[in-house]
């Protein structure tokens, strides 16, 4: 009976009994205190938001507890990169796991972030709605650095293991740092701490993959949650405003003692009271806690999953003499490394580089274009928090249609690209080359 | 009750006393505080960064031996070690840097089965081999020409010299030089 006691004083926040326990447990619990007492329930739905953010916080949770444990097996050095991941890949109890699960992880993180992004894009959830002090556009910025930073982690992270396939992907990447006009160069050597990928390159890409990167990542994380609080939750909230504004109710029976009371025309009411009712809303503890446990839980079970069925793949050691054929980045990057090698332009007898267009030009101006992207936008109020709002429906289009190319040529460069980078059909087979003479 | 004693407002006399007599002084105090912390902050961020530029790199020296010049024969050797071509014809010796212009990749040679004249810079040129970069399909006459494919210029061609003191082949790959160079040994 004691020990149920315990217990209980320990967990009640996360059980509570009534409706003050409930309110409380926001109030007193560490993990809760940055969700209101209450919440909308249209923001909790599944099919508004997929939940797709909590799913990539999810993974950078799994990402943060595997990546420890893998710290203690590995080691950053040029001599013993390799042999230390195929001890974690061969030797180590349950290491082929750990490291299955965390490429996995990142894997599956890209893609969650790209969706939630997406998500947030088409429902419009960056405009401002009715509330005072919104301010969606820094939150949607915050999102775009968020995924620039996941590309960024997932790329220092293909290095490590110092295979192959982790050597020339990171030669590929980073001379395209190179073709930077005027300090290209300057950025490389300064990337690679030196002219050739090596001890130096390692341990830089090791400590921005440990430490910098996930704790920037960490700190954008916080800044974009508490944003979101202060911009009143998710944009679907503003619909729900809008809709109840337009339904007309009768006048609250309010009493007043100034002259507003007896002047004709208009009711004085407090607009953020529309959605005060509790119609509306619901406690988060434990409606919100109970979904966000199961969509956590489910992202784990589909990670570990995957983990066990897909074995993260050790190719020979590096070798800064023989390039594999065909030597390719990782596959979130193949679209550039598909714009890379297409878009060479021969101007008379003036050239520009596809490294300079396909890898610095294009993501620039597309990631330029993504952050300035709310600023730009004309539609009104009323397009905040729906999906496919008619009003944005041409910006949709154009949004739609650039991913859509992204993901066209990322399958081209994924399935269709073989030796010397020649055009196969995926059924096609390869003809055998030499990888050395 | 307890009461709390909230600080007092400053009266008129202390306002006057603090615009008429001491706001020079107090905001150049106030200024150079903060310029010191944050010159002193820009400082120990300078160094940090330039602390992380290498002032020594431990990497294989730019210049290095290859040889006896005797030891390569007609047409081009490939040295893997060096990711370098040695080239001879007539007019003598030749180096080829084997890094694509486009992405550093490593550029495969091929002989051709026939010897085949192309036209390189408005000169028709025979050429017996090809270079093809396996990363994004840059191609390459025999003599670093690039034809096709994403590369923006020809491969790297670079200075040859004998050594002085065993008479073996120098290769020095911070200096390269143009495609008519020739080292006569």
């Amino acid at each position: 009976m004691k020990l149920k006691e315990h217990w209980e004083t320990l967990t009640w926040t996360w059980n509570p009994k009534s409706l003050r326990e409930s309110s409380d447990s926001v109030v007193r619990n560490l993990l809760l205190h940055w969700f209101p007492a209450k919440i909308s329930r249209p923001s909790l739905s599944f099919r508004y938001s997929f939940w797709l953010g909590t799913i990539s916080a999810a993974l950078f949770f799994v990402l943060c507890g595997t990546g420890l444990i893998l710290m203690f097996l590995y080691v950053p050095s040029v001599e013993r990169a390799y042999p230390s991941v195929k001890d974690i890949e061969f030797v180590a109890s349950y290491g082929g796991f750990i490291r299955a699960v965390h490429r996995m992880a990142a894997h599956l993180m890209v893609v969650a972030v790209f969706l939630h992004m997406m998500r947030a894009f088409l429902t419009g959830a960056y405009k401002n709605g009715a509330g005072a002090n919104q301010n969606r556009p820094v939150n949607w910025i915050l999102g775009v650095i968020l995924l620039l930073l996941t590309l960024l982690l997932s790329f220092t992270g293909y290095l490590l293991p110092w295979d192959q396939l982790a050597y020339w992907a990171i030669t590929v990447g980073t001379n395209i740092a190179s073709a930077v006009p005027l300090v290209g160069d300057k950025i490389r050597f300064f990337l690679l701490g030196g002219n050739d990928i090596d001890q130096n390159t390692l341990l830089r890409f090791y400590v921005l993959h440990c430490f910098v990167l996930p704790t920037a990542v960490l700190l954008l994380f916080s800044w974009h949650m508490w944003r979101v609080r202060k911009d009143g939750g998710l944009a679907c909230v503003d619909r729900l405003v809008r809709d109840e504004k337009t339904k007309t109710s009768a006048p609250i029976k309010t009493k007043t003692y100034s002259l507003l009371g007896i002047t004709s025309g208009r009711t004085v009411q407090v607009e953020t009271s529309y959605i005060d009712q509790d119609e509306h809303l619901v406690e988060s503890s434990p409606n919100l806690t109970r979904r966000l446990l199961l969509v956590i839980l489910a992202t784990l079970l589909v990670t570990f999953l995957l983990g066990f069925l897909v074995h993260a793949p050790l190719e020979q050691a590096a070798n800064p003499l023989v390039t594999p054929n065909p030597a390719k980045a990782p596959w979130y990057f193949l679209w550039l490394q598909e714009l890379v090698a297409d878009t060479t332009v021969h101007l008379g007898s003036y050239t520009v580089s596809g490294a300079f267009v396909g890898g610095v030009l294009v993501p620039g101006l597309l990631v330029l274009l993504l952050a300035a992207w709310p600023y730009l936008d004309p539609s009104s109020v009323s397009a905040t928090g729906v999906r496919f709002a008619r009003e944005r429906q041409r910006q949709n289009m154009v949004f739609l249609a650039i991913v859509l190319v992204v993901v066209l040529l990322t399958v081209v460069g994924t399935f269709m690209r073989g030796p010397s980078w020649h055009l196969y059909w995926p059924w096609q087979s390869w003809p055998e080359t030499p990888t050395r003479f | 009750m307890k009461s709390t004693k909230l600080p007092s407002a400053p009266s008129a006399e202390q306002k006057n006393l603090d615009s008429v007599e001491a706001p020079g002084r107090r905001s150049f105090l106030r200024n150079l505080g903060l310029g010191t912390l944050l010159a002193g902050l820009a400082g120990q961020l300078f160094a940090m960064v330039r602390a992380l530029v290498p002032n020594v790199l431990y990497e294989a020296p730019r210049t290095f031996k290859v040889g006896l010049p005797d030891a390569f024969a007609q047409g081009i050797t490939y040295l893997e070690d060096h990711r370098l071509f040695i080239g001879r014809d007539q007019r003598g010796l030749y180096a080829i840097s084997a890094v694509c212009t486009h992405l550093g990749c490593t550029v495969k040679m091929l002989n051709l089965n026939q010897p085949r004249t192309v036209e390189i810079g408005g000169k028709p040129t025979q050429i017996a081999q090809e270079f093809q970069c396996p990363c994004h399909g840059s191609k390459y006459y025999g003599d670093g020409t690039n034809y096709a494919g994403p590369a923006p210029r020809p491969l790297d061609w670079y200075r040859l010299e004998v050594s002085p003191d065993d008479g073996q082949l120098v290769v020095n790959s911070s200096q390269p030089v143009r495609h008519d160079f020739r080292l006569n040994a």
